[in-house]
């Protein structure tokens, strides 16, 4: 009896591990182009001036991790959204703290759990791009690895193959990964990819 | 009521680690050991635990050679002399500007080394740290006839890389800023074709994005070996690449070695950069970094350490130091 349960349990354990987990929604960036919008928009404006980026540490949304990046060196803090000392460090590293405090708000209405800007280089010659990461709702089996959706955010047209994958430019057929992953077509300056790591 | 037989107790012990080192190894981690995708057959897990246990992880690794040192100038006026437009065909995608732009950048700002973004190079990054604060003569001399004949020697180690290396060169994309330091490229490259630890024992040979995979990789051991070897300097390490140092207070031992010595760490980065929200993370070290400065107020000990062409300043609580060390390599000044 024991031995029975004993294997049913493995094979439930197998079971489960070998299914992925599964996001309930299949139109996410559709569904809040506005808001993901706005809050590109927002932290494009914000950061060139003081290079900053964000990313929520905990499921609640309510732990924050601040980056702030000079050309020397990084800093890096959490903070509960609700400390003082949040606005007491933004404030003497010369931060837009209002700016930076309604990002924060509209990255957790929309839960949006990082964003940063990358510099690549096309001819050699610097180029930027926003990556946000959304936390879907997902169905998850134990075991099997989070995900999470990656928004790319390009300042000039890119060129995709025809599966919508992105290029590495118009001449070559050389598929382009950030991060190691590959990315899809959602606009011709925006697409997305789904990743187990929000950044 | 049945016995439990030692085997079953065995067996059972092998297929829990097997099952937590195949997930571990397809988890792969994240700034420095990417996962690899044809990496997760299961015998694999085993075979790297067992090279593992046989790696003897050396306490200390003595001077190999006498005192190397060379200043800035001298590097400078050496690069002056050279003709920087010679173009080569060994190196396909290099270009000359590019790569001597970086050499003098390099020497400039020894501090701006940047081993990419998503790529295995980091131990690389901490160890031309090292290279550029004892030899930047024998870097760019190095460097120059590398470049020019293909082949070359550094500190007696005699570098000649594979075809594939030569041609990767200059054509890594998307990895930041190193994406126009051809130089920087090279040298990574070069070093992890002729660098080996058992982390390196299915992929020895570099293909495509091998940057990003097990080919890349660095262990402790490993990474002792190519500090002693480039720059001929007496290295003392404790820890290991899955069992944590036995040292009591990590503060008090990094802070009485960091005035006299030069110390690099190796360690979890997942826990202070962490990249998903599952509490349960399995921890295994992933990073190398310089240690530059470390102090200790209120109870949290902030750290500030040279790792991605920069410094990155972080507080943590006394006991998340010592869950993030994994290593601790103190090299004489």
């Amino acid at each position: 009896m024991i031995r029975q349960l004993f294997i049913t349990l493995i094979i439930c354990l197998l079971l489960a591990t070998s299914c992925s987990t599964k996001i309930v929604s299949t139109n996410i960036y559709q569904e809040q182009k506005e808001n993901l919008d706005n809050i590109e928009r927002r932290y494009e404006k914000l950061n060139p001036s003081n290079h900053f980026s964000l990313a929520f540490t905990d499921k609640k949304f309510s732990i924050v991790s601040l980056e702030m990046i000079t050309d020397t060196l990084t800093r890096i803090y959490e903070f509960n959204v609700n400390e003082q000392r949040l606005a007491d460090t933004l404030l003497k590293y010369n931060y837009d703290s209002a700016g930076i405090y309604y990002l924060i708000r509209k990255m957790q209405q929309s839960k949006v759990t990082w964003i940063n800007s990358f510099d690549y280089y096309v001819n050699d010659q610097p180029q930027q791009l926003i990556i946000l990461s959304l936390k879907p709702v997902t169905i998850r089996y134990i075991f099997s690895p989070p995900k999470y959706v990656a928004l790319a955010y390009f300042r000039t047209t890119q060129f995709f193959d025809e599966k919508g994958r992105l290029l590495d430019s118009r001449r070559t057929k050389q598929v382009r990964k950030i991060k190691g992953q590959v990315f899809y077509k959602i606009t011709d300056r925006i697409c997305y990819t789904i990743t187990d790591k929000y950044r | 009521m049945r016995s439990i037989q030692p085997l079953s107790i065995n067996r059972d012990f092998t297929f829990a680690l097997l099952t937590v080192l195949s997930i571990l190894i397809k988890q792969g981690s994240d700034i420095c050991i990417n996962k690899s995708n044809n990496f997760y057959l299961p015998y694999k897990p085993v075979i790297l635990l067992i090279l593992f246990l046989l790696s003897e992880e050396k306490g200390s690794a003595g001077n190999l050679l006498s005192e190397i040192n060379s200043t800035k100038k001298e590097a400078l006026d050496f690069i002056d002399r050279i003709d920087q437009s010679k173009e080569n065909s060994l190196w396909p995608n290099i270009k000359p500007k590019l790569f001597y732009d970086n050499l003098i950048l390099n020497l400039e700002k020894p501090t701006s080394f940047y081993p990419g973004r998503s790529t295995n190079f980091c131990a690389y990054g901490a160890l031309s740290y090292l290279v550029m604060e004892k030899d930047p003569l024998g870097y760019v001399k190095f460097m120059n006839e590398l470049y020019d004949k293909g082949e070359a020697v550094f500190n007696n180690n005699h570098f000649k890389p594979s075809s594939a290396v030569m041609k990767a060169a200059g054509s890594l994309k998307f990895k930041g800023v190193l994406d126009i330091r051809h130089a920087e490229q090279m040298w990574f490259l070069v070093l992890a074709d002729k660098f080996k630890g058992y982390l390196n024992f299915f992929d020895k040979k570099f293909n495509e994005g091998d940057e990003n995979s097990f080919w890349a990789a660095t262990n402790l051991a490993k990474f002792d070996r190519m500090v002693n070897k480039m720059c001929g300097v007496h290295v003392k390490a404790v820890g290991s690449d899955l069992i944590k140092p036995w040292v009591k207070d990590p503060y008090s031992y990094l802070s009485k070695r960091i005035d006299s010595n030069i110390v690099s760490l190796y360690i979890n980065n997942r826990i202070i950069h962490k990249k998903n929200h599952d509490k349960i993370k399995f921890s295994i070290p992933t990073h190398f970094i310089i240690l530059r400065d470390i102090s200790k107020q209120d109870n949290m000990v902030t750290l500030r350490y040279w790792d991605y062409g920069g410094e990155t300043q972080v507080q943590v609580s006394p006991r998340t130091l010592k869950k993030i060390i994994f290593g601790i390599i103190t090299i004489d000044k």
